[in-house]
């Protein structure tokens, strides 16, 4: 199987990539708007909407992961949420040897960092460039192995940790809302927002942007393309980490099944966003997040066994229409 | 190339030989698969890893039992050996495991395997081998409706559960609502599958003429995350209920505990099922801002905190701490209930072991587990005091007993217990 | 006709193995090689699909689903002879196949990959919306008296029917595969993995050979998935059909490489029987073994082969002729 994908053309005449994109936005206006409305109109909707965007949130990061992944190396990570997992587990152990949370929080950060880098070098280089679809079933191979691992070491049971943002709650309109969620939904905008800003205001986010779009004129100019990639890989595992740090307490529990479902969200609202499209891939979390909360709690009709069958035939005809996805541009193939 | 026709005839009367004999071979291990002078060999299959591995200390407890029977002289002289697959709960993991118990490991029995589906996987092919598949820990009533009537094609005897059935369990709570909140408006979370379904049905019976009084049922699918299951909770409160029923696998009624309290701020009068009901799952709930004072649930072992001076559980007590295992005797010390199960169980095999006599056949064992009577004198010491466990030739279902408990506990801390009240009741399904 | 020689006379060796084990093997061992019969039919469907038209499927786990609930439920209601559930069940998801190759047509590459995964998910689900019929978590048991001929008598005998069905029905469909590819449908299929444009600019029609690979592939899945229920006594559940189930398939077809039919063997092999053989690891133990050594292995195996066995047995070629 070879590369599909072509770069994004840069010979694409502005008005037609404006013309694809702005509905978008205004769909996204649109649905702010209702959502907004009904808020204010019930009191159950608000808390739907807001433990839904807080979660979304969670299934952004992952996803903005996974996209780092595939923009930079145009390899699917598999073992994005089972990485994220892990490190929440390093977290726990952190924190079960006498770290506060943050310090644990920053300390699996770093780690998650230089685990990133780590397996992009050792596992990924060798093989992305003789096949990709080799460096898929890495991923693969990876998402077991690290689920078999975490199991070995620690087991099935429930562990707890606690919420570092504590069980309280804002108390704005008559409506709760939790303490937890927000700080969720600001851990992650704040992280995802540094890694923009990483990217669109220093040297190193411009290499890095160079060496996943144009990695042969990027090397031409000095840009060390290997290092950025592992660069990148390093960065999304920093974001899956956020991502199961941050997912963890609203799940209350945590076992190796954390991000099990995340990661499907993820995929989803990666494939929603357009897989080359970081604002797309938040997006889409946070798309996914509300909608999943607001179907189960107002259309009953969609019985529960439904429900993934439904969304995802949801997501199937919303590709058909956009087939790369709200945010992604069209493939030009080269013949 | 020649072929040498009398060196081909002699490699071929060899290898005939050989087959002869290693087929024979095989023949003599089958009049008592497992049972050797020294030694009896059993085996089971658990979810160790994967979506279910929160019941793999079960296993551990069984195993501590045997180790202890072992330490004091084995059965018979034979020390039993237990030989524990992990299926993933997976029954297409589960058939090559028990194949592999059966043909490979020649067990015994299959004792206390886990899982309504992968026994269901299995039940065909171990009852038309006479192979016992007893004990199973999972509350489905089919392993005792089974035995005489005709399931997926067959009967079968040499299958046996142990705990009390879901749907029994669940019209204990129906009578428990009736009699202590009659006007109650009852909203029931369950799990979307056979396990929630047959407690929902259990207790659309219990009500009666009343089930009129459900003003919601909420169906989750296993794997939910909390905010689904939490929309679900919120769908509950939106409905008027003030008494919610929880037939939930633990992840979900954690989630569903801590939502109502920490998040809804909503006290309804709540009941947990017993599979749920594990202090240590409470104590979870709790940490999360749970406030489970008044939450009722049932059981039918004691436990180990509040009953200590119990002869059973300073047994109990005892048999986990030979073990060695750290992490399982903090387990224990905490309330871990499962280990408190996973020892009755193991106790009722070897009771019906030792009845199977010195010469322990299949059916023996078929026929001691048909025949139990652990009452009394010979009471089972896991099992709740004044409970027992018993079968004969009506009477396929080991344990019909529950008795109803309330919880005291500490919102924000891993600590409180639950204290029995009332009479020791019976669950017929 | 000579430098066919040497793959006929292996593809007879193969054959005459294949017979003689299950009369040598113990019944355990027997029923392990006849999972490698099993997913060698699904790896050769999906190999048809990736490697010869170069559509990505993750979602071959859900035709399996499909295969394999149609037996279960034929032989449960109506008592079907299985060898005719099997060629319901090819039937049935060809025409799916077909069916879901009609939208894939729109989407490319690493979409269509999580789409066919979406797939993957969705449908072990349906199980559970019509429990009545398809069982719920109950699931559902085949009742048919062959199945039970299976467990008749001694030990020695059950597996041999179903190890023979699986790999007779490997030899049928290997052979249709074989000559499906070497003929113009084949042609078609290879033009597209190279180049769609330059396929049609050739006059191959993209949309009738992309979803005929579609539908090919899914009714091998089906066949594959029958004897997969049949392999589990009968019993067909929504969780012997899960994500995992798919990802399998995807490695194999990995493992295989492009190309090589001796690579699907060895692929089948790989996933059919590691996950098993890992549990008896020492050290790690059993609990583990299954995931950490298999996720070892195959993290191992990519490292080693990025193209497969197909990129291996084409580097040797090199070498010999050399």
């Amino acid at each position: 199987m070879e590369t599909i994908t072509s770069p994004i053309s840069g010979l694409r005449a502005r008005g037609v990539a404006l013309g694809s994109v702005v509905p978008i936005y205004l769909l996204l206006v649109a649905c702010g708007v209702t959502l907004l409305v009904g808020c204010l109109q019930s009191g159950l909707f608000a808390r739907l909407t807001v433990s839904g965007l807080a979660v979304g949130a969670a299934y952004g990061s992952l996803a903005l992961a996974l996209v780092l992944i595939y923009r930079a190396t145009h390899v699917i990570n598999f073992a994005q949420g089972e990485l994220a997992m892990a490190t929440t587990y390093v977290a726990y152990q952190l924190i079960q040897w006498g770290l506060s949370y943050w310090e644990a929080f920053f300390a699996t950060l770093a780690i998650a960092f230089m685990i990133g880098t780590l397996l992009q070098v050792a596992l990924i280089r060798p093989v992305q460039h003789r096949s990709q679809v080799a460096a898929v079933i890495v991923t693969v191979g990876l998402f077991i192995l690290i689920d078999g691992i975490v199991n070995w070491i620690w087991g099935g049971n429930f562990k707890f940790m606690q919420s570092p943002f504590g069980t309280g709650a804002y108390t704005i309109g008559g409506v709760d809302i939790e303490h937890l969620y927000v700080g969720m939904f600001g851990v992650v905008l704040a992280s995802v927002v540094l890694v923009w800003a990483l990217f669109r205001f220093t040297k190193l986010g411009l290499g890095m942007r160079a060496a996943a779009l144009r990695p042969a004129a990027a090397s031409l100019v000095g840009v060390r393309v290997d290092a950025m990639l592992a660069l990148g890989w390093g960065l999304a595992a920093v974001l899956g980490a956020v991502a199961g740090l941050m997912y963890e307490p609203s799940q209350f529990t945590l076992d190796p099944t954390l991000m099990q479902t995340a990661l499907v969200y993820a995929f989803a609202a990666a494939v929603l966003g357009g897989l080359d499209s970081p604002v797309g891939a938040v997006v889409g979390g946070l798309a996914i997040g509300v909608f999943l909360n607001l179907l189960v709690g107002y259309v009953p009709a969609i019985s529960s066994e439904l429900q993934l069958p439904f969304a995802f035939a949801l997501l199937l005809a919303i590709l058909l229409v956009k087939p790369s996805g709200l945010f992604g541009q069209r493939e030009v193939r080269r013949v | 190339m020649r072929i040498n026709r009398k060196k081909l005839g002699a490699l071929l009367c060899a290898l005939g030989a050989t087959a002869a004999i290693a087929s024979s071979a095989a023949a003599s291990h089958s009049s008592t698969p497992g049972v050797s002078k020294k030694q009896i060999v059993i085996g089971g299959t658990f979810p160790l890893t994967g979506g279910a591995s929160l019941y793999a200390s079960i296993a551990s407890a069984e195993e501590a039992y045997y180790a202890y029977v072992n330490a004091h002289g084995g059965v018979y002289k034979r020390k039993i050996k237990d030989i524990v697959l992990d299926d993933q709960y997976d029954p297409s993991q589960t058939v090559p495991a028990v194949q592999k118990l059966v043909e490979q490991d020649h067990v015994f029995a299959i004792v206390g395997s886990l899982g309504t589906a992968p026994g269901l996987a299995t039940w065909n092919y171990l009852n038309q081998n006479m192979v016992p598949q007893v004990l199973l820990a999972t509350g489905d009533a089919y392993w005792g409706n089974c035995v005489k009537l005709k399931c997926d094609g067959m009967t079968h005897p040499w299958t046996e559960g142990w705990q009390p059935d879901y749907p029994g369990e669940a019209k204990l709570y129906a009578s428990y609502i009736l009699k202590q909140k009659p006007n109650a408006k009852i909203g029931v979370l369950y799990q979307n599958d056979a396990y929630g379904k047959n407690y929902f049905n259990g207790l659309k019976t219990g009500l009666g003429t009343h089930q009129n009084q459900i003003v919601d049922a909420e169906a989750y699918n296993f794997g939910d995350s909390a905010q689904v299951v939490g929309a679900h909770i919120g769908a509950l409160e939106a409905h008027g209920a003030d008494t919610v029923v929880l037939f939930s696998t633990p992840t979900a009624s954690i989630q569903s505990l801590a939502t109502m309290s920490a998040v809804l701020h909503w006290s309804p009068l709540t009941l947990l099922n017993n599979v749920s009901a594990n202090p240590l799952f409470m104590f979870f709930a709790e940490q999360n801002g749970a406030s489970l004072n008044g939450v009722v649930s049932t059981t039918y072992v004691p436990s180990q905190t509040t009953q200590a001076n119990l002869a059973g559980m300073k047994l109990a007590k005892k048999i986990i701490d030979a073990t060695g295992n750290t992490s399982l005797e903090n387990d224990f010390n905490e309330g871990d209930s499962n280990l408190v199960y996973g020892l009755a169980v193991g106790w009722t095999f070897v009771d019906a072991l030792k009845a199977a006599g010195p010469n322990p056949t299949r059916a023996g064992l078929m026929h001691a587990l048909r025949n139990l009577n652990e009452s009394g004198k010979t009471a089972n010491p896991f099992v709740y005091p004044g409970m027992s466990v018993s079968t004969s030739s009506k009477r396929f279902f080991p344990m019909e007993q529950l008795i109803f408990e309330k919880w005291a506990g500490q919102t924000g801390s891993a600590t409180g217990n639950w204290k029995t009240f009332g009479k020791v009741l019976n669950s017929g399904h | 006709m000579r430098q066919r020689l040497p793959a006929l006379v292996s593809l007879v060796a193969v054959a005459a193995v294949l017979t003689a084990l299950p009369f040598v093997l113990s019944s355990y061992n027997t029923s392990l090689v006849t999972q490698v019969g099993i997913f060698f039919i699904a790896v050769l469907g999906l190999n048809i699909l990736t490697g010869y038209s170069g559509q990505i499927s993750i979602g071959h786990g859900a035709f399996m689903a499909i295969g394999g609930y149609t037996t279960a439920v034929m032989s449960r209601d109506h008592h079907t002879d299985l060898i005719v559930t099997m060629l319901m069940a090819l039937a049935i998801c060809f025409v799916l196949g077909l069916l879901v190759g009609i939208p894939a047509l729109r989407l490319s590459g690493v979409y269509l990959a999580l789409a066919t995964f979406a797939l993957a998910i969705s449908i072990p689900q349906l199980p559970l919306q019509w429990s009545t019929f398809l069982g719920g978590t109950g699931g559902v048991q085949s009742s048919n008296p062959d199945v039970r001929f299976l467990w008749h008598t001694a030990p020695a005998m059950p597996e041999r029917w179903l190890y023979g069905t699986a790999w007779a029905a490997a030899a049928l469909l290997f052979l249709a595969a074989w000559l499906i590819l070497r003929g113009r449908v084949g042609r078609a299929f290879r033009a597209i993995r190279d180049s769609e444009i330059a396929a049609t600019a050739s006059g191959v029609e993209l949309p009738v050979y992309k979803t005929l690979a579609f539908g090919i592939s899914a009714a091998y899945a089906g066949v594959a998935g029958s004897l997969f229920v049949l392999a589990t006594n009968g019993f067909a559940q929504p969780t012997e059909f899960g994500v995992i189930l798919s990802l399998q398939l995807l490695v194999g077809a990995a493992v295989a490489g492009l190309g090589s039919l001796w690579g699907v063997l060895v692929g089948a092999a790989f996933v059919g029987l590691l996950p098993q053989v890992s549990t008896s690891v020492p050290v790690i133990g059993s609990d583990h073994g299954r995931d950490v050594v298999f996720g070892m292995m195959v993290v191992i195996v990519m490292l080693l082969l990025p193209e497969g066995i197909a990129g291996l047995l084409a580097r040797l070629r090199l070498l010999v002729r050399a």
